[in-house]
């Protein structure tokens, strides 16, 4: 008698692997809200140290974080890649990340060579080792699909981010000489948003698009050839850019148009979705993809015109692109996760997704992430606004940490309480 | 790639099937949420059986395996048919909230299942299976009545 129960959950992760970065991700999220009120409106001067702590809490404690909690599941069900003991991988990956990102966040502030030293320590030594098991799992399948092959350049796009990282990080720790300090800071830049962020999130969307509201699939050559050009575009840019600095004003303009062109797409999938009901995820992806259109104009309006709030915007609304959509896949995935789970396990009582988050809920979570983004724009012209921005920023990953402990208890409330469909009577 | 093809087109017809469906309930149209849902698991549950009776034993014959892929596939198959019977009882009495927060799980249920049959599975029918067993199989599926 095989066991059903282990047929299934040998390919999902378990809940907590998933649950517990989307956790971690959450608590940066109000971390970053917290240091506004420090920083203020320093936050938007590119070169000033509020600017690179506030840039790193997002980028590397929010979204990374919430992006393994995407990668952990997403790369079974995507890529068919089954990780092996995945509860000890997290557990490798997640402790020593968070020690990781909170002593960078220190070095940045005291200037202290050491932590520099140990904060690449902690991160390289925490997420290279599961970039490389998940690349090889990746490289090792048989039959590759257009997401699989996007998570493969995402995932290659980290790999170098991190490298470029260690080798910023080790010149500020004294370890290097760091001679190429200012070229490998534009190309860590471009890596990290272009390349790991916007990547992951194209890969995902082939997928996740077609089979969350049922739209036509994405023409073959934007999902087979999309993610390579990209990647390949930030890989020739890095090395000219070595010696040629000047080469990314060229390769902004063709990455703008390359993802702009990719959010026109996406947003017209969207409207040709069979599903007739537009829930709030719905949205959340309309704001993230024209977050991205306006993000990508700015940018390419910067060098043009003598003004700062132009390139400030374009941070802003890269932000709100990335922000959004991962809002969108997690009130899609902890609700459906929190069922599935509970479901395979014999549950009779496993709440209905609604039960676990009901879409009004994550509508009133909309609201204010678009209430955030609005208030954030406005801070920039009338800067008092950006306490406002603050408060709204705590609200809106709180709101989120009390989803993750609301289906955490449900979760675990039907477990003990629930009634059980006995696989031995079968 | 036939048999990739034939299956994904079935795919996607019980897909606009079931988009139909939920649309009407949404509406509160439930007659024709109904009829959509009949179709939607009268096509859902042959297609199953196209796969466990035809298709399945012939990949588990060539490569001497009745575990892996198939077994998980048909493990998902009794998921499907399960909520299936939850969706039919919403349907029934006519609750709205449920009947849509059934659809989202089973949409993503169908959704992952058939990606994973899509992309893994059927590729390696395509492959493995020799060009005259696949001619048999896909016109012994097209034969099979619920």
């Amino acid at each position: 008698m095989f066991d059903q129960n282990g047929l299934s959950l040998d390919q999902a992760p378990p809940i907590s692997v998933v649950f517990r970065f989307f956790f971690s991700g959450a608590l940066f999220g109000i971390l970053a809200g917290i240091l506004i009120f420090f920083y203020r409106t320093d936050i938007f001067d590119a070169s000033s140290i509020a600017a690179v702590t506030f840039t790193h809490t997002l980028t590397l404690g929010v979204m990374l974080s919430i992006m393994f909690a995407a990668l952990f599941q997403m790369l079974p069900v995507i890529a068919g890649v089954t990780l092996t003991s995945p509860v000890k991988k997290a557990n490798w990956v997640q402790y020593p990340f968070v020690a990781g990102v909170i002593s960078l966040l220190l070095a940045f502030n005291l200037s202290t060579p050491w932590l520099f030293g140990l904060a690449s320590l902690l991160l390289g030594a925490s997420l290279l080792p599961i970039a490389f098991i998940m690349l090889k799992n990746l490289l090792q399948l048989p039959n590759h699909s257009s997401s699989s092959k996007g998570m493969l350049t995402a995932l290659l796009s980290l790999v170098i981010l991190i490298f470029l990282a260690l080798y910023m990080t080790g010149t500020l720790a004294g370890a290097l000489e760091g001679a190429y300090y200012t070229q490998i800071k534009e190309a860590h830049y471009s890596f990290g948003l272009f390349g790991w962020i916007a990547l992951l999130i194209i890969s995902i969307s082939f997928q996740v698009i077609e089979m969350f509201y049922v739209t036509p699939a994405y023409p073959v050559l934007v999902s087979r050839y999309l993610p390579m050009t990209l990647l390949l575009l930030l890989i020739i840019s890095t090395l000219i850019g070595l010696f040629y600095p000047d080469i990314w004003g060229v390769s902004n303009i063709l990455l703008a148009l390359l993802l702009s062109g990719y959010a026109l797409l996406t947003l017209k999938r969207l409207t040709q979705k069979k599903r007739p009901l537009t829930d709030a995820t719905v949205w959340f992806w309309r704001l993230g993809l024209s977050s991205l259109l306006v993000s990508m104009l700015s940018m390419v309006l910067t060098p043009f015109m003598d003004n700062m709030f132009i390139k400030t915007l374009s941070y802003i609304f890269f932000a709100s692109f990335a922000l959004s959509i991962v809002f969108a896949m997690f009130y899609k995935i902890v609700p459906f996760l929190t069922w599935f789970h509970l479901n395979s396990q014999g549950y009779f009582t496993a709440p209905m997704m609604h039960e676990v988050i009901h879409p009004k809920t994550a509508k009133k979570h909309l609201y204010i992430h678009l209430a955030t983004i609005v208030t954030f724009v406005l801070s920039v012209f009338i800067p008092p606004f950006i306490f406002v921005a603050g408060f709204l920023t705590i609200v809106s990953f709180t709101w989120m940490t009390y989803q993750i402990i609301h289906a955490h208890k449900l979760y675990k409330h039907t477990q003990e309480t629930g009634e059980k469909f006995d696989m031995g009577n079968m | 790639m036939i048999i990739s093809q034939y299956m994904t087109k079935e795919h996607r017809g019980c897909d606009t099937k079931f988009a139909e469906a939920e649309q009407a309930a949404a509406s509160g149209d439930w007659a024709k949420a109904e009829e959509a849902f009949l179709a939607f698991s009268n096509d859902t549950l042959k297609h199953f059986k196209k796969e466990e009776e035809e298709l399945f034993p012939a990949f588990e014959a060539q490569t001497g395996s009745s575990e892996g892929p198939t077994q998980v596939m048909r493990y998902e198959h009794e998921q499907v048919k399960g909520l299936i019977g939850k969706l039919a009882g919403a349907l029934e009495s006519q609750d709205k909230d449920a009947y849509l927060s059934l659809c989202e799980s089973m949409m993503i249920l169908l959704q992952q299942h058939n990606m994973k049959e899509e992309q893994m599975l059927y590729a390696m029918c395509d492959r493995v299976l020799p060009p005259e067993t696949k001619e048999s199989t896909l016109e012994k599926m097209k034969k099979v009545e619920l």
